[in-house]
């Protein structure tokens, strides 16, 4: 267990690659996992891979591992608040029970599970805390209730109205949605407030729809980048909440209104509602992630979803984070994983540039760290010349 | 009686949803005038603070709701953090939402 300058605990993440810790946990042969779990006995929590790093918080390859521990802790529990607004309501199903044919309960259940996996198995991180923090979801709450929320601790879905919104559990990318509200709490946090509010808010749209992403199967090109597809009711013009890759365009109704986000920099929002306009300023980077996901093709979970994972755990994100600081973050973290000057960095520069957001190489020192846990090359030995 | 109750925050902002809706009880039916005015007394409204609820850390998406009411020369404007324990403020609250989504399928927005 390593101890980061914000006192925070990291796994393994932090200096490896996702898909080798990804591949030691799942693949390793028994003879690693054995060995890996031998040294776990300086670390009896046996909770997730821990790391020693050094006292900067500098991530390279060829640390030591302290300890491991190989299987997942998925664990859920979900209540029943039966209309109530108060918590926790009746315990209805936990992990490992089958399914309870209350469609509310069975769709949270599956979607923390979704949203768990989409965490260990592709970013190794063990549950939102990343210490296997248990899952609760409360579903039923209040009556004709149009919302889900994160109230710090625990998710909480309303059955919707019935004649503007559909329950909440329906989108799988919800779900993921608010439990990424865990995570950026956990990593940041980013203030809810402002352009660091809307950062935070299209960080749990990020992974919302890399959850459903996953849960289908889908490459960037087949998603429908879509956030709460199915959840408008019937009668309302509109297919979702948001749309990633055409911010504005989700719904346009004569109840409901118009779709307010912005995709682009020049029709950024100023606005003292929603929290400085969370939910709304959150287009922009919500396009910028959509822009680098189908530039670089494939599951969007994987160099995309990455790249934004890394930004999400770097130091240098500040809880006052703007976009700018957050887009050359990105970059970096775009160098650091896939090389300077390659195609993924060239995609995340593009795709801030494409949103109005600008990022240069200026300021941006980059300790590139080569994937699959090759050794960093050492810098120069040659001294200047005179 | 005159009543101003405004929807913030949320897991989206919808523009039809975040406007506020002033209503005055003499325009309601009886019922449920009735009901709402016995709701403010039985909450003590004009006693309350401006707060009621704290967002904890980390906490997203939830909806406040800000609601101001006048009634013979007093006026008290309280933001709501949902979930609302107070039970009281809370059956006020249920009352004036219902009357609330009532309206907001009246008055499409003018596009
Ligand atoms: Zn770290
Ligand atoms: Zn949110």
């Amino acid at each position: 267990m390593i101890l980061h300058p914000r006192w925070h605990r990291h796994s393994l993440h932090c200096v490896l690659p996702p898909y080798l810790l990804r591949s030691i946990a799942q693949n390793g042969s028994s003879a690693q996992r054995a060995a890996a779990l031998r040294t776990s006995a300086v670390d009896n929590t046996f909770r997730s891979l821990r790391f020693v790093s050094n006292p900067l918080g500098q991530r390279s390859p060829g640390r030591v591992i302290a300890g491991m521990m190989a299987e997942s802790q998925c664990y859920r529990s979900i209540y029943d608040v039966e209309g109530q607004e108060t918590f926790p309501g009746k315990l209805v199903r936990s992990e490992g029970q089958g399914a309870t044919g209350d469609a509310a309960v069975d769709e949270a259940y599956d979607g923390l599970g979704a949203t768990y996996d989409l965490l260990w198995e592709v970013y190794g991180r063990n549950s939102i805390d990343d210490s296997g923090l248990r899952l609760n979801a409360h579903v039923h709450y209040g009556r004709n209730y149009d919302n889900a929320f994160w109230d710090g601790q625990r998710m909480v879905f309303g059955d919707g109205d019935g004649e503007l919104f559909n329950r909440f559990t329906i989108a799988i990318d919800v779900i993921g949605h608010e439990l990424s509200h865990g995570m950026t709490e956990d990593e940041g946090p980013l203030v809810y407030f402002r352009q660091a509010g809307a950062l935070n808010e299209s960080m749990s749209d990020v992974f919302g729809s890399l959850v459903k992403q996953r849960a289908l199967n889908q490459t960037a090109d087949k998603a429908d980048w879509l956030i709460g597809a199915g959840l408008l009711a019937s009668s309302i013009q509109g297919q979702a909440l948001r749309s990633m890759k055409s911010p504005g365009t989700a719904y346009d109704d004569p109840v409901l209104g118009k779709d307010p986000q912005p995709g682009h920099m020049r029709d950024f929002v100023r606005t003292w509602e929603d929290n400085g306009g969370v939910h709304i300023n959150s287009g922009i980077p919500n396009r910028a992630f959509f822009l680098v996901a189908t530039q670089l093709g494939g599951y969007a979970w994987e160099k995309a979803g990455h790249i934004w994972y890394e930004a999400l755990r770097d130091t240098r994100l500040r809880p006052d984070c703007g976009f700018a600081r957050f887009a050359r973050i990105t970059l970096m973290a775009a160098s650091r994983l896939y090389g300077e000057g390659g195609a993924e960095d060239t995609a995340v520069r593009d795709a801030w540039n494409q949103v109005g957001v600008p990022v240069t190489r200026e300021k941006v020192a980059v300790a590139f760290t080569p994937p699959q846990g090759v050794q960093a090359s050492k810098p120069s030995t040659r001294r200047p010349q005179a | 009686m005159r009543i101003e109750l405004k929807r913030e925050g949320g897991l989206a902002f919808i523009p039809g949803l975040n406007r506020p809706h002033v209503f005055k009880l003499g325009d309601l039916p009886p019922a449920q005038a009735d009901a709402i005015a016995r709701s403010v007394q039985a909450a003590s409204f004009f006693e309350r603070p401006a707060r009621v609820g704290t967002a904890s850390k980390g906490a997203a998406d939830q909806t406040r709701y800000v609601l101001t009411i006048e009634d013979e020369g007093r006026r008290n404007t309280v933001q709501l953090l949902e979930p609302v324990e107070d039970p009281s403020l809370r059956a006020l609250l249920d009352l004036l939402k219902q009357v609330e989504r009532t309206a907001v399928r009246a008055a499409p927005q003018s596009r």
